[in-house]
């Protein structure tokens, strides 16, 4: 238990500065670097097909998900001060993308998102690519987007529900880097431990910013709604009939 | 960020002007190299000639760090988390708040390797990015049959990003001015304002941007030409591997 201990507070500090949802390059041996790939490659491919789809009835989609893109990477850059662990660390942005357009479009803007920043900023890199999308793509728009519309269909208001949102795709984010670099890393050690030390390590940082993720993602839909509720119609969050109740 | 999404300046240098898909081409054969190397000589001597030629293409060595800074934090949790992971040789102890840690010999080397990895990757990575246009490796992505669908979007998010992080500063300034940031909640509010009016803004340019493409022939497709590749070069970086492959073993 001192060990746990040991090592946690060791981990939390080292690792609470540092853009803690990005794996970096050539962390992962390669033959889980090729396995997060294989994972995220068919997600990435729906995507790719589902805004193709969308595509061919509205021209404006493709630049509309780069310009999502664009905010996704901006938002994912951004230094928010994490109270309790006296640092910065930053938000994922996925979730509003998926509320917003979808988690398959989710996914494609993610990937882009993560792309760029794995040439450009050396947030995360081009080996562990599959990795990132896996957690911040696949399973932060997945959980974001289930999340929000389990609560709106069981009559959640919206800002409570894009709040849980945010919270679901940041925590789900975490856990799943939290599992991939525990299995990339662990060696002959077990990996259950080890994955619970790494999630440990993370909770000071990553549990606040969950909730600050959530109410990022609240006051993001409550300014649409209040400001654009046309946008949020069109992308299919409200229905046109409930903007004015919703 | 604009410092390390905008090229450095750079002098007419190789690099620069060799093909954009035998850069990648070479990255994607080193990286897997890299990956699966297990001693410590390949991954740094990719990672000297890495960093060297970042050098010599005029990029400032505190650019060099801040990209560095978060990779290598990274590796020093991961060589510390292996240090002190139970193995065969104890090597050291130290005494941490009334806490005994034991460094192993086995963790150690495993540290190691996995930091000298991470050090190669990452150097090689920020070569292609600061010796490559992203125009160029979205072309040279392309080749490499990614799909055309995120290809666009990959060149939309580029082509605006800049746009979008200066009118997120200007409204960023301006809320922070207006005390929009003292304390938690405050900031919060401020942030969700911020990051609302970004999406917004994004709907907004995505209309105008289609209405403006459109009037100039824009069919939801975008061409992407390709040069014939240069069989010269591809037999350079070729040999330029293959002499890197022998210190794979090593």
């Amino acid at each position: 238990m001192k060990k746990v201990l040991a090592f946690t507070i060791m981990m939390h500090f080292v690792a609470a500065p540092a853009y803690a949802m990005h794996i970096s390059e050539g962390l992962l041996p390669l033959n889980w670097a090729a396995l997060w790939f294989a994972v995220a490659a068919p997600f990435v491919v729906l995507g790719v097909r589902r805004l193709n789809t969308l595509a061919k009835d509205d021209l404006a989609m493709k630049p509309l998900v780069g310009l999502l893109a664009a905010v996704v990477f901006i938002v994912s850059c951004m230094p928010i001060p994490v109270p309790t662990a006296g640092t910065c660390s930053h938000p994922c942005g996925t979730g509003i993308a998926a509320i917003l357009a979808g988690p398959l479009i989710g996914v494609v803007i993610s990937t882009v998102s993560l792309l760029l920043q794995a040439l450009f900023l050396a947030h995360g890199g081009l080996s562990t690519l599959g990795a990132d999308i896996v957690s911040m793509g696949v399973v932060g728009s997945f959980a974001g987007w289930f999340v929000f519309r389990g609560l709106r269909s069981v009559g959640t208001s919206l800002a409570l529900a894009a709040f849980f949102a945010g919270l679901a795709t940041d925590w789900g984010t975490y856990l799943t880097t939290s599992a991939e670099l525990a299995a990339g890393i662990r060696g002959t050690a077990p990996f259950w431990p080890l994955a619970t030390k790494i999630a440990l390590a993370f909770v000071p940082t990553q549990l606040p910013l969950g909730i600050l993720e959530g109410a990022m993602t609240a006051g993001m839909v409550t300014l649409l709604q209040r400001k654009r509720p046309d946008l949020l119609v069109k992308m299919g969050v409200v229905k046109e009939s409930k903007v004015a109740h919703a | 960020m604009h410092y390390a999404l905008h090229r450095p300046e750079r002098a007419d240098n190789f690099l620069n002007r060799l093909d954009g898909r035998v850069k990648l081409l070479v990255v994607l054969v080193l990286l897997p190299m890299i990956l699966s190397c297990r001693g410590f000589v390949f991954p740094l001597l990719v990672g000297a000639l890495s960093v060297s030629s970042c050098l010599r293409l005029g990029v400032r060595p505190r650019h060099l760090l801040l990209r560095f800074a978060q990779p290598l934090l990274f590796a020093a949790a991961v060589f510390l988390f292996k240090m002190f992971t139970p193995g065969a040789a104890p090597l050291f102890s130290l005494s941490v708040w009334g806490i005994t840690l034991i460094g192993y010999a086995d963790g150690l080397v495993a540290g190691g390797l996995i930091a000298c990895r991470i050090t190669g990757a990452v150097s090689l990575a920020a070569l292609l990015g600061f010796s490559t246009t992203f125009t160029e490796l979205l072309s040279a992505l392309a080749w490499f049959r990614l799909p055309p669908a995120l290809i666009e979007v990959a060149l939309f998010a580029w082509r605006y990003l800049f746009l979008l992080y200066d009118d997120a500063m200007v409204v960023y300034g301006a809320q922070k001015n207006r005390l929009g940031y003292v304390g938690y909640r405050q900031g919060l509010r401020s942030f969700g304002t911020l990051a609302g009016a970004m999406v917004i803004k994004a709907f907004d340019s995505s209309q105008t941007i289609t209405t403006a493409m459109a009037q100039r022939g824009y069919d939801g497709t975008t061409p992407l030409r390709q040069q014939p590749l240069r069989k010269q070069e591809l037999a350079a970086a070729s040999l330029v591997v293959a002499l890197l492959g022998v210190f794979w073993h090593v």
